[in-house]
């Protein structure tokens, strides 16, 4: 048993760092198919003062003359040291500037995400307990209309109407000037885009598993309880629920790209300090060290995370083996 | 009275007549969403009859005017008639819409036939790279690609849109593929040595086009939602190519001067559009699916 947890775990680290490997591999590819001179990045405005002379030495220096992927290799020789390179808007290294806006993310998303699936669930339930009826169908209709707003679109009005018209809530920032350490303060900063972001996912999560539920009911273990008169509340919470958790789970695993796409855009037009601004940015100032480093760190939080789930699924329900989480995610990702 | 006479007495037992499907799929037609799709779609075909104004002329004297009888629906802050450009732009924004989804879908079905009927080992690591394209957010994708390219115009961000979009699609295409390869039409065919875009045509396709079509029409939708994120943000189309989305990019700057008519009304147009698509790709995927419920 623990023999075979071990050789999981490895294997699991296995396709994790290929697939990181991967990942980098088409980045760097693509962020040197870039048109502009790799050298800006370097060394900024400089760039412009240099002779000739200057700018081919510096060239050589960093190996921008040798084959691409020479480069990509010396590239990953200095990735392995942590050394990612230096931002050239912030001047600064760029694990660095990414460290410091870290956080700011993860509330935003982590708590979005933790609301975004609890109240996935209730809807879920409530939607497919009234299957049909009047609450089903407004929820439907309601819940269709808004996840169809674009995020931005979402953002753009509530600043209206909560910060211009109304003057409830700040329209931008993480915090005012000078009150970095007020909690208050910060909380009522995070109100309008945790709401954006929790408003634009919920309904499609809670549609999925209002459905996973639903295709559940329809199985004939439901028809057996029911007809030993079990009632169907005790049927739907006890029997159901349990079978829909692992693609509960795996659902909780793929939205991950997902939210946090939303919460990027959400960031950038709350102008709220995170990483979604700082992408934004860098793509802008043709940063691509950092564009690079933001990439690869998303990437690696969804692949370690769908991996979780998998994990996860695997013990809670011996059934599931890989193949079917992957086959059961396929129907869900739209 | 006789066996076959107490039969007769009971009758058989009627069956409750099965409802004929044809009505049903009127019933659930979504007709005010295709009203409403039909409408934008051949107003904005048809611009050129409904414009009251040059879409890009820049009326300096009249800069953030309210919706009046001269501008229907106000003019933005550079002194544009809205009214006008949103008939203008949303031919370019679903132009877009149609043109990434185009391109989306060619890669997805070919990516997905191939990895369908390739060996194991091919199959494996061609889902594997569509597993890793689909961990990253495709927005930070698209930013990404879109920063390589350089300056946008409407091929180049349907392109970006597009080659970002496809690894959904494929995955179905690939599963459908996976259940039918070894049927007896597809060997025979083989057989008779028809080459493998025959076969993708003539056996394939029909097979797995139901079940990607829901993914089309919503594939179209979140092409035209793409690109007025994108354009918003100031990534996408820039502000002299008129669509819905470079629009709204003006919205920040709208937002200072509390003229709202410059967010509301083509973030309403663009809604409208996306609810419609929104509605006529469920009815699609809802007319696959109809199992009584057993609680």
């Amino acid at each position: 048993m623990n023999k075979r947890f071990l050789t999981g775990l490895l294997k699991k680290i296995a396709a994790f760092s290929a697939s990181l490997f991967l990942l980098s591999t088409a980045v760097f590819y693509i962020s040197r198919l870039a048109p502009g001179d790799p050298l800006i990045s370097y060394y900024g405005d400089r760039v412009e003062k240099m002779t000739g002379e200057e700018k081919e030495a510096a060239r050589e220096r960093l190996g921008l003359n040798s084959p691409i992927y020479v480069q990509y290799g010396k590239w990953l020789q200095n990735a392995f040291k942590g050394d990612f390179g230096i931002s050239f808007k912030y001047k600064q290294d760029v694990l660095e500037v990414i460290s410091q806006r870290m956080g700011n993310t993860l509330i935003l998303g982590g708590t979005g995400f933790f609301i975004i699936f609890t109240g996935a669930l209730l809807l879920g339930i409530l939607c497919a307990y009234f299957e049909d009826r009047w609450i089903d169908r407004f929820l439907q209709k309601a819940g269709t209309v808004i996840s169809c707003v674009p995020e931005f679109f979402l953002s753009l009005m509530s600043i209206l109407i909560f910060a211009i018209m109304l003057h409830m809530l700040p329209s931008g920032g993480a915090y005012d000037v000078g009150k970095k350490s007020d909690i208050a303060n910060r909380i009522q900063h995070l109100i309008l885009p945790l709401s954006i972001v929790v408003i634009g996912h919920l309904w499609y999560y809670a549609y999925m598993i209002r459905n996973k539920i639903l295709e559940e009911t329809r199985a004939d273990y439901v028809l057996l309880a029911k007809a030993k008169g079990l009632s169907k509340v005790r049927v739907m919470f006890i029997h159901c629920l349990r079978n829909i958790f692992p693609s509960y789970i795996s659902l909780m695993a793929i939205s991950v790209p997902h939210i946090l796409g939303g919460t990027y855009i959400v960031e950038t037009v709350f102008s709220y300090p995170g990483i979604g601004t700082l992408s934004y940015e860098s793509a802008r100032y043709a940063d691509y060290n950092m564009l690079m480093v933001l990439c690869l760190l998303t990437g690696a939080v969804v692949i370690f995370c769908s991996m979780l789930a998998q994990a996860v699924n695997e013990r809670i329900d011996p059934r599931i083996r890989a193949q079917q989480v992957t086959e059961s995610s396929e129907v869900i990702k739209i | 009275m006789t066996d076959s006479e107490l039969f007769k007495l009971a009758g058989i037992k009627e069956i409750n007549k099965a409802v004929p499907k044809k009505k049903r799929l009127c019933r659930d037609f979504p007709f005010i969403s295709a009203a409403v799709l039909a409408v934008i779609l051949f107003s904005c075909l048809f611009a050129e009859i409904l414009m009251t104004k040059d879409p890009a002329y820049l009326d300096l004297s009249s800069c953030n005017t309210a919706p009046n009888k001269e501008f229907i629906f106000g003019t933005d802050s550079l002194g544009r008639d809205i009214y006008s450009d949103i008939w203008y732009g949303g031919r370019i924004s679903i132009l877009i819409g149609f043109l990434s989804t185009l391109i989306s879908t060619s890669i997805a079905v070919i990516y997905g036939a191939v990895s369908g009927t390739a060996p194991k080992w091919l199959d494996d690591a061609m889902m594997r790279f569509t597993e890793i394209f689909l961990s990253i957010p495709s927005i930070l994708l698209v930013i990404f690609i879109g920063a390589a390219l350089g300056k946008s115009n409407i091929l180049t961000l349907s392109f970006i849109i597009g080659i970002t979009s496809w690894p959904s699609i494929a995955k179905v295409v690939r599963t459908e593929v996976l259940q039918i390869r070894q049927s007896e039409y597809v060997l025979a065919s083989k057989c008779m040595g028809a080459n493998f875009f025959h076969i993708l045509k003539n056996h394939l396709a029909p097979n797995f086009i139901s079940s990607i079509m829901f993914m089309v029409v919503m594939n179209i939708r979140s092409a035209i939602s793409t690109e007025s994120t994108l354009s918003f943000m100031g990534m996408g189309l820039p502000i002299e190519i008129i669509s819905w989305g470079s629009m709204l990019s003006l919205a920040q700057k709208a937002l200072m001067t509390e003229s709202w008519w410059v967010i509301i009304i083509p973030g309403a147009f663009l809604i409208a559009l996306l609810v419609s698509i929104t509605n006529i790709g469920n009815y699609i995927r809802k007319n696959f699916n109809q199992v009584e419920s057993n609680i």
